[in-house]
């Protein structure tokens, strides 16, 4: 276990393209931390600097105080798990999740060994397959040898590269909860990359979220959703876009009385759909089109030639072309600077 | 514009049964949606309409015209693939252009027919462009015009969206849904993404390994599933479910867990199980709801907040059953807590996952009685 500290770090690839900038993180000890972003934001950049796979062009990372860029990545202590797993196909699940022990020198007897790769099957759902060859796997289970094979060594440090993007969507939401779980298990210090806001909402104790290089926050997953700092976190989480909106189209949301220069931005799950003349409807649209999810629809307006989606329960579902009014939970309207996309 | 038909179609690869007597019928105008696991056969479905795969057996229609052994370019059925093959030395212009040309369109023709679909595609600024230069969304717009341009029977898209980003995703899921009903033309879609085949379609067929498990409307698909398998493919946790025992007492069916039991008020009695039969509830992390007093007792296992909604995994009897509750309900891991799960909205699957019962908005299964 390690608590890992990132200071100044900047990568810049040959040609001028500056991968990571000047990023600061601390990533206290035990915690579980999203680097989430969209592709080529740096996320995967900064990861590879902490396994070691890549060297920084400046800047320092620690591991409980000891810097470590210029160690190798071997004697980092750090387990990976990747998009793609890597595991040995020809062996059995058991010699997959047992072979870190077996190969690390003035290591547990044969007995321990045993001991140790039974309980980390157990943790990752596998005990009924110990003796399989794990080319035989479903990809799912795969994914679970590539993990219990990585826990076993007890690495100080978790990395984890967007490890269930190749999985069905049911395993995927049952793997977010085992994956949490684990983790508060272990209690190892864990870093996941991914580009799915839903992945890092819901594991993650911090998230931090890049784009162009750039740290555009670093909070808890309430913090990030409740409390963006800028436009572009606001507008990267959270399954149905926020809605952005100049100010000057619904000047009694704008709470200073300021309207010029300032966009508003409100969550489609924080707007309703109400009669015209309901007094609550702060604004006019007509319906675009409706999309329905299920538990819900995503009702796609149009405010002032302007898109603007509501969350709605499927029960009163509009038809395309109804005039509606749009009700709105002042309380939940964020406001942001045009020139700096700043929250205000 | 035309309607499709497939009539019992097998296609095998080797010792691979790709699709396994696949019968269905798109409506002329319908967007048609193919849902499935990556592997279930969508793609061979897509290529077998178009003409690139001949089935082993059955037969495929246009309309009524029997197509089967009809070349795949004169079928008059555009597709269009994951990986778009743009080409990267021409401009978006020529790029539309090139089906036409090749099939020695009238020149007059051909820029009638490119300004229209750039029209309607909204890509008008962009046809002096190379591809390159062009974003994600863009590209696909393009390409997609370049599907539309001859104007074919029926357009088939194989996911289009996947190599998107999320965000352009969402966008683009509402776009090609308004063209399509702007265009009115018959889109076959595949896609093993629910939240697309939910969304956008008019029906959804879902396969599972070559074989076609129902053919439905969305809210067919999502409220009453044929079986255990459609139930996981749609909803966002998927269904969960519950081991109960059929108990037959009197007349009436009643539902017996370890910690609960629930009489099943269902005139389709032919469907239900016998006594003593082991059986599967199946009910959505929205119908499942978190209380404190009274109902079935439950302990939080994993919270998973999602900003709008949290997502609570809770261990009942022994099993994880995910809820979706609200995000300010205040709860953390290990909290007892006691659950209810809506008698209108559960569904009953016998030991095979087929379906028995579905309540879809009927309250069909009374109210949970807790056994201790």
């Amino acid at each position: 276990m390690a608590q890992i500290k990132i200071d100044t770090l900047t990568k810049e690839f040959p040609g001028g393209v500056v991968a990571v900038n000047a990023l600061n993180l601390d990533v206290p000890h035990g915690s579980f931390m999203a680097l989430l972003g969209p592709s080529g934001c740096g996320k995967t950049t900064t990861m590879n600097m902490v396994s070691g796979l890549e060297q920084p062009t400046s800047g320092e990372i620690y591991f409980d105080d000891e810097p470590i860029t210029r160690v190798s990545p071997g004697s980092r202590n750090v387990g990976f798990v990747f998009q793609n797993y890597a595991i040995f196909t020809h062996m059995t699940v058991y010699d997959n999740i047992g072979f870190g022990l077996k190969i690390r020198k003035g290591g547990l007897s044969k007995a321990e060994r045993h001991a140790e790769v039974q309980r980390i099957a157990e943790i990752v759902g596998l005990s009924g397959s110990l003796d399989r060859k794990a080319g035989r796997l479903s990809v799912n289970d795969m994914q679970k040898v590539a993990l219990g094979r990585s826990m076993i060594v007890k690495p100080a440090i978790f990395l984890l590269d967007e490890p269930f993007s190749n999985l069905d969507a049911a395993f995927r939401a049952y793997m977010r909860a085992e994956l949490k779980r684990i983790q508060h298990e272990i209690g190892q210090t864990m870093v996941y990359v991914t580009h799915d806001q839903v992945e890092a909402m819901s594991m993650a104790d911090r998230i931090a979220v890049m784009n162009l290089g750039e740290l555009q926050q670093y909070g808890t997953p309430d913090e990030i959703y409740n409390r963006p700092r800028n436009r572009f976190v606001a507008g990267f989480v959270g399954s149905t876009q926020m809605n952005f909106l100049p100010a000057a189209l619904a000047p009694s949301l704008a709470e200073d009385g300021r309207v010029d220069g300032v966009t508003l931005g409100i969550r489609p799950e924080a707007l309703d759909l109400v009669p015209t003349d309901d007094p609550r409807a702060l604004l006019r649209a007509s319906v675009v089109l409706v999309e329905p999810l299920g538990p819900k629809d995503i009702v796609h307006l149009e405010v002032e030639g302007r898109p603007v989606r509501v969350v709605a329960p499927p029960g009163r579902r509009p038809r395309v072309g109804d005039n509606v009014g749009v009700a709105c939970d002042t309380k939940r309207v964020h406001r942001f600077d045009d020139e700096t996309d700043l929250t205000i | 514009m035309a309607g499709i038909r497939l009539e019992n179609v097998t296609k095998r690869f080797g010792s691979i049964t790709a699709l396994d007597g696949v019968s269905l019928e798109v409506q002329d105008g319908e967007f048609f949606t193919v849902l499935g696991h990556p592997g279930a056969g969508k793609t061979t479905l897509l290529r077998t309409i178009v003409g690139l795969e001949h089935p082993e057996e059955g037969d495929v229609f246009v309309d009524d015209d029997r197509i089967t052994d009809v070349y795949p370019g004169d079928r008059d059925i555009a597709i269009m693939f994951q990986n778009l093959a743009l080409y990267p030395d021409k401009t978006v212009r020529d790029n539309l252009a090139f089906p036409l040309r090749q099939a020695k369109t009238p020149k007059p023709e051909i820029e009638r027919r490119v300004a229209e679909v750039a029209r309607t595609l909204r890509i008008e600024s962009l046809l002096q462009r190379k591809p390159a230069k062009l974003s994600g969304g863009e590209r696909q717009r393009v390409a997609l015009g370049r599907a539309m341009v001859r104007d074919p029977r029926a357009l088939l898209l194989d996911e289009p969206l996947s190599a998107l980003d999320a965000l352009l995703r969402l966008e683009m899921r509402a776009e090609l849904k308004r063209l399509q009903r702007e265009v009115g033309r018959t889109v076959v879609y595949v896609t093993h993404d629910q939240v697309e085949a939910m969304s956008m379609s008019d029906r959804i067929a879902v396969l599972r390994e070559g074989v076609l498990q129902q053919v439905d409307v969305p809210e067919g698909i999502y409220h009453r599933p044929a079986n255990r398998f459609v139930a996981t493919v749609v909803g966002s946790p998927p269904m969960n479910f519950l081991p109960v025992t059929a108990v037959r007492s009197g007349g009436g069916l009643v539902l017996r867990h370890e910690l609960f039991e629930t009489a099943v008020d269902s005139p389709d009695a032919a469907a239900q199980p016998a006594d003593g039969d082991a059986c599967l509830l199946g009910v959505r992390p929205e119908d499942v709801h978190v209380a404190s007093g009274h109902g079935i007792p439950a302990s939080v296992y994993v919270t998973e907040p999602l900003g709008g909604e949290t997502v609570v995994d809770l261990d009942v009897a022994g099993r994880l059953v995910k809820a979706l509750v609200d995000p300010t309900l205040a709860l953390k891991e290990g909290d007892a807590v006691h659950i209810s799960l809506d008698g209108s909205r559960l569904h009953l699957f016998d030991e095979n996952g087929e379906g028995l019962v579905s309540a879809a908005g009927e309250p069909l299964f009374n109210h949970l009685i807790p056994l201790r």
